[in-house]
């Protein structure tokens, strides 16, 4: 990553070759990225599909057509029709609104436990990458233990053990996504601390976490971005199955996997709709998430 | 070559060791009283005190702890508070019943998605690896209750040709038992097959741009040998460190599947159990899904040595 | 003189004061035929008597025979009948067992004293014929003769005496208890002779043959030296025995060749109960042809199979309901006045037509359901969103307010809270749920150990009994330990304590009105509605006979 090619007006330096390259070469490195990025098709259609979503969460109720909690059970499981273009659910709730609103908690919870994860997994993968020795093999093991727990069952756990709310779904699944990510980092990491810029910045006595912050982390942050797109589709997928399994967020709350939990057992009797819209979001959001994770990671192969 | 895998299982020991602290931990965090909860509600607080001592549900933790893992390693892993009947009991049959679903599984999706994702790579950029790629992609992004909700629909309820339950009637054969589990096993293919092909598409892209292909095609050798004595082994190491890794996700991750299909597997166990707060069943199954997953990745990394001289002589990962 | 009329009197003279006083009420009109089958026969009057009577003295033209045979087709010996249910949550223990799932294992190997069926009119079946002294506070029982258990002992009044022994002793903390604690206490049960037992209650019980009959599911007779374990043999004296229990799998049972009713012994040659984790896996089982019949479902998961034109559903009416209780001890529910408003504020038509597809009577906050002859006429509670918002105003509460409302994941309960919810947000009630597990929600089943017993709202479920005396006194009585409304009404508890002394059907009555318009008047529990029982068989299977607690008696049911 940091060998990326120069720009034209570089000024070479006379140093190594394993030099990192001086900040104007870094920022047209950038500039290249970008241009491709938005060249990308893959990453355009990501955008747009994610957009539409973040559209939903931000205007939800100002979109969807009917109150996503309002009940009417003299009208339950109606199937699509002009006045409910997908139907209504088993207390008669209007599934459409209830897929556009419900756009907003579950990007919510699974955005802010990937961010979550991916700062802890980072500051984790710097210190484990950087300092090798002692410290890197006992967190490595404890990584590689977590790494080895059923990500499902530890969530259903805590939220047993804590009760079942947004929080500890963020918490659960932002820990047990860290090591993940620390893996990831940690593999950059021991790239970039062979490189002459560290030992640079070590001979010049600088502190260590500003070599950590401030030197290596902006050269890891390509894999980094790309393992948080990644994760966030894996985040979406373990809320929904977490709400699936009735261990997620509460009722009324119109959460996809909820919805596709109080619904599936009705699907044999013809009552598709209730399930199938709220599953294709699911698909849909974490596909157009995964298109975006592979635009990245193209754009930072270069 | 000894000495690489000795260090391997030695470290792996190590990582078993803070993992089963770790499980430790975590199990007793749930709330409940072990002896009301075996008493019931009715029970009076002297008998259920009384039965807390006897139970050692007072001793301090490090005792505790020792008391389980030693009865772990010894095969006794206690009294499942949800199931009634010593853990072992009940973690050795759901695990088989796991392994059983898992093997199916592998034995499909493996095969298949090596075969695509190489298919794919042969002609990278063309339609056909982007249908590979993005039908991949997407059947990975449809979470797999969708999956098997479908499949049950079509396949079990309309067409009639497979059985809606995994679980096959006391008594039955070997064909029979294989026959419940195709639906399920279908699921997860669709489920692995993106990220298992994906792999061993990089993996071939890889190792056609490297060298020693290069060579080869310019000594004359015909595609498909190259494919065949380099590309496909080259490219098998990224998936056996994939297919380690889902090992994990297949053993005990299961829970959405086995509960659609009405699976006695252990992820379905797992779940029973952390409803009712059964922590011997918590901790010992999910410590047995982390030693197939270490156990697994273990397998994977020597194997992946062998395959690949460079890992064990070269530098540290 | 008239033959038949001298036969009259001849029962009459040698009938007790009580027997007599129920022939009476039928003459006079006050019940009908059925109702006086059904009176008679719980103090002990037999059937075939009983219908003579009818006929004898009879004034209506009641038809009782009509309503018993539902099914048609006669069944071919043979074939393994599956049967599906939900998977039994703890261990099968005749003591302990509390859930629906539970208690129709139960029934399957094991035997009652008497079996209430599904009109509520109790039929012998271990107890030949029983009958209470003056003033029913001694019950005396004669047993049949010549039953054995599975491991071919015969059963005699020891067992009898013992089994509840067993479960009224209060250090096996039996789940009986709450049917018993207050009527029956240890050592009440003697052994008279070899075929008679003779219950001394604590206190005088019109309804007492009630509890030891299928209602009190935890009475199956055991052996005397029964010690625990019953898993491992599943001991009793019923139509099945047990062949194999595969823990969280099912259980298979094949016939009891032994079994003393010729007329009820097993059709099918074995029996497999199969067990479901949820009711959307059961459903989906059920209509992929995994199992033959559905223990029971309800009408939100059961969508599928009520519109299946090859399934047979059955509904029975039933005094099964879901409590809603308000804690009368704390904020904001202290003051009756916001407690009769929550009352006024839902909207019970749309409960029941629109949730529950007109299958469930109205409740009407108390536990008197329609299905019981003891219920009096009291004006049912209708939605009055203008009254509820009045007397919210009068009790300072105009803005409305907040509160958690606690349950769990099962049935049509997260519904029947989402409706609560959204009807109450009319008033400016904010009620906020949490819905977990089954586990999680009763906790321990302690005060202060327990959300059920500690919330400020809470959804529980009720199965159905023949008697309203339960639920009228675990949840509601001061010292019930059911009590989440933390409802402690003197004047209730006497109330409470005179019904269930009362033998005559008009006494009955009478404190059933009082104790309905004080519940009314209190609300400490919200009663909705009581739902239909609805259990389902495929149409190739007949035979099948349930009753709306969840006993399935599949002995005499097959395949066409």
């Amino acid at each position: 990553m940091s060998t990326s090619a120069s720009g034209p007006d570089v000024a070479q330096a006379p140093a190594t070759p394993a030099t990192a390259p001086p900040a104007d070469a870094e920022r047209a490195a950038q500039r290249e990225r970008l241009r491709l990025l938005v060249r990308s098709k893959t990453f355009i259609a990501g955008v747009i599909i994610v957009g539409i979503f973040v559209i939903f969460a931000i205007f939800g109720e100002a979109l969807a057509p009917d109150d996503p909690f309002a009940t009417d059970p003299l009208d339950d499981l109606a199937a699509p029709s002009g006045e409910h273009l997908f139907g209504t659910d088993r207390v008669g709730r209007d599934v459409l609104s209830r897929v556009i609103v419900g756009a907003r908690d579950i990007l919510i919870v699974s955005l802010t436990a990937t961010l979550l994860g991916t700062v802890l997994g980072t500051a984790l993968g710097l210190v484990t990458g950087y300092f090798r020795g002692p410290i890197d093999d006992i967190l490595s093991r404890f990584i590689d233990a977590f790494l080895a727990l059923p990500t499902v069952i530890i969530g259903i756990l805590a939220i047993v053990a804590l009760g079942t709310s947004k929080i500890t779904v963020i918490i659960v699944i932002g820990l047990v996504f860290a090591p993940i990510i620390a893996r990831t980092v940690r593999a950059a990491v021991l790239q970039e601390r062979e490189m002459e810029y560290v030992a640079a910045a070590q001979l010049r006595n600088e502190r260590t976490s500003y070599i950590l912050f401030a030197e290596i982390l902006p050269n890891v942050m390509g894999p980094v971005m790309v393992e948080f797109t990644v994760r966030l589709g894996y985040a979406i997928f373990t809320v929904a199955t977490l709400s699936f399994l009735g261990f997620g967020i509460q009722p009324p709350t119109p959460d996809w996997g909820l919805q596709v939990f109080e619904h599936y057992g009705l699907i044999s009797g013809g009552y598709w709709w209730p399930v199938l819209f709220p599953a294709l979001a699911i698909a849909i959001l974490v596909i157009g998430v995964n298109l975006i994770a592979d635009g990245i990671a193209k754009a930072f192969e270069r | 070559m000894g000495r690489f895998i000795l260090k391997r299982v030695l470290l792996s020991i190590v990582t078993l060791f803070i993992l089963s602290i770790i499980v430790f931990v975590c199990a007793q965090v749930l709330p409940g009283d072990v002896g009301r909860s075996i008493l019931g509600p009715f029970a009076d607080q002297k008998s259920v005190d009384a039965l807390n001592e006897e139970l050692g549900a007072n001793d301090p933790l490090p005792v505790q702890y020792w008391d389980w893992i030693s009865g772990v390693l010894t095969g006794d892993m206690g009294e499942s508070r949800a199931f009634r009947q010593p853990v072992e009991d009940v973690i050795g049959p759901a695990l088989v019943n796991s392994a059983k679903l898992a093997l199916i599984a592998f034995i499909i999706v493996v095969p298949l998605a090596i075969a695509g994702g190489v298919w794919a790579a042969l002609k990278e950029g063309s339609f056909r690896d982007r249908f590979v790629s993005i039908g991949g992609l997407s059947a990975t992004a449809v979470p797999d209750f969708v999956w098997a909700v479908l499949l049950i629909i079509i396949f079990a309820l309309t067409l009639g040709i497979f059985p809606s339950t995994a679980t096959a009637p006391p008594g039955s054969g070997f064909f029979e038992q294989l026959w419940y589990l195709i639906l399920p096993a279908l699921c997860l293919v669709f489920v692995l097959f993106g990220y298992i092909a994906r792999m061993a598409r990089a993996g071939t892209i890889e190792s056609l741009d490297a060298d020693y292909t290069r060579t080869a095609v310019i000594k004359g050798l015909p595609q498909k040998t190259v494919v065949r004595r380099h590309v496909l082994r080259n490219s098998l190491l990224p998936t056996i460190a994939v297919v380690a890794t889902q090992l994990g996700y297949l053993i005990g991750g299961l829970v959405v599947i086995e509960l659609i299909f009405n699976y006695n597997g252990l992820g379905q166990a797992l779940v029973e159990a952390a409803q009712q707060n059964d922590i011997p069943m918590l901790q010992s199954g999910i410590l047995i899904v982390g030693v197939v997953y270490l156990v697994a990745t273990l397998c994977a990394d020597i194997s992946y040595s062998v395959l690949n001289p460079r890992v064990r002589l070269g530098a540290e990962q | 003189m008239d033959p038949r009329q001298q036969r009259v009197d001849a029962i009459r003279a040698r009938s007790t004061e009580l027997e007599n006083h129920i022939i009476d009420e039928y003459r006079g009109g006050k019940i009908g035929r059925r109702e006086f089958v059904r009176r008679g026969a719980v103090v002990g009057m037999s059937v075939p008597l009983l219908t003579f009577l009818a006929t004898a003295c009879g004034v209506s033209t009641e038809d009782l025979e009509a309503e018993d045979k539902p099914q048609t087709a006669k069944p071919k010996q043979g074939g393994t009948l599956r049967v599906g249910q939900q998977q039994p949550p703890g261990a099968l223990d005749p003591v302990l067992v509390n859930s629906q799932a539970g208690l129709t294992i139960l029934g399957q190997t094991g035997e009652f004293l008497i079996w209430s069926d599904r009109e509520l009119v109790p039929q012998p079946r271990l107890a030949e014929s029983w009958k209470p002294n003056e003033d029913g506070s001694v019950w005396t029982f004669k047993l049949r003769k010549g039953v054995k258990f599975h491991d071919g002992k015969v059963m005699d009044a020891e067992d009898v005496a013992s089994t509840f022994d067993r479960l009224a002793d209060p250090d096996n903390t039996s789940n009986a208890l709450s049917a018993f604690t207050g009527v029956l206490s240890k050592g009440g049960a003697k052994a008279v002779d070899a075929s008679t037992v003779e219950f001394h209650l604590d206190a005088p019980n019109g309804n007492f043959p009630f509890l030891t009959s299928s209602d009190n599911y935890n009475t199956i007779i055991l052996p005397k030296d029964y010690d625990g374990d019953w898993e491992k043999t599943f001991i009793g004296t019923g139509p099945w025995k047990l062949d194999r229990f595969e823990q969280g799998v099912g259980i298979t049972l094949v016939p009891n060749r032994d079994y003393w009713a010729p007329g009820r012994r097993a059709v099918a040659e074995r029996q497999e109960i199969v067990f479901y984790t949820n009711e959307q896996s059961l459903v989906l089982g059920f209509q992929g042809n995994e199992v033959d019949v559905v223990v029971q479902f309800s009408v939100s998961g059961g969508k599928a199979l009520l519109t299946d034109e090859t399934v047979i559903t059955t509904e029975l009416q039933s005094a099964a309901h879901r409590q809603v209780h308000l804690r009368t001890d704390k904020e904001p529910f202290r003051d009756k006045r916001v407690r009769q408003a929550m009352a006024l504020l839902v909207d019970r038509r749309a409960l029941v037509d629109g949730l529950l597809d007109t299958k469930a009577d109205f409740g009407n906050d108390s536990p008197f359901a329609p299905i019981y002859r003891s219920t009096a006429e009291v004006e049912q509670r209708q939605q009055d969103v203008a009254k509820a918002k009045e007397l919210l105003a009068s009790a300072g509460k105009e803005q409305g307010f907040s509160v958690p409302l606690s349950g769990w994941q099962g049935f049509e309960m997260p519904d029947l809270a989402q409706l609560i919810q959204q009807d109450v947000r009319e008033a400016g009630i904010r009620v906020a749920l949490n819905i977990t597990n089954q586990a999680t929600y009763f906790g321990e089943a302690t005060y202060g150990n327990s959300p059920w017993l500690d919330s400020t709202m809470g959804i529980t479920e009720y199965g159905h009994r023949g008697v309203p005396n339960v639920v009228l006194g675990a949840p509601l009585k001061s010292d019930g330990t059911w009590n989440g409304a933390h409802f402690k009404n003197k004047r209730y508890d006497a109330l409470v304590e005179d019904y269930v002394a009362a033998v005559d059907l008009d006494e009955q009555r009478r404190y059933a009105k009082q104790i309905q318009e004080l519940l009314l008047d209190e609300v400490p529990i919200m009663f909705t509605y009581f739902y239909y029982f609805l259990s389902g068989a495929k149409d190739y299977v007949a035979g099948v006979e349930t009753n709306a607690m969840g006993h399935t008696d599949v002995s005499r049911a097959g395949f066409t």
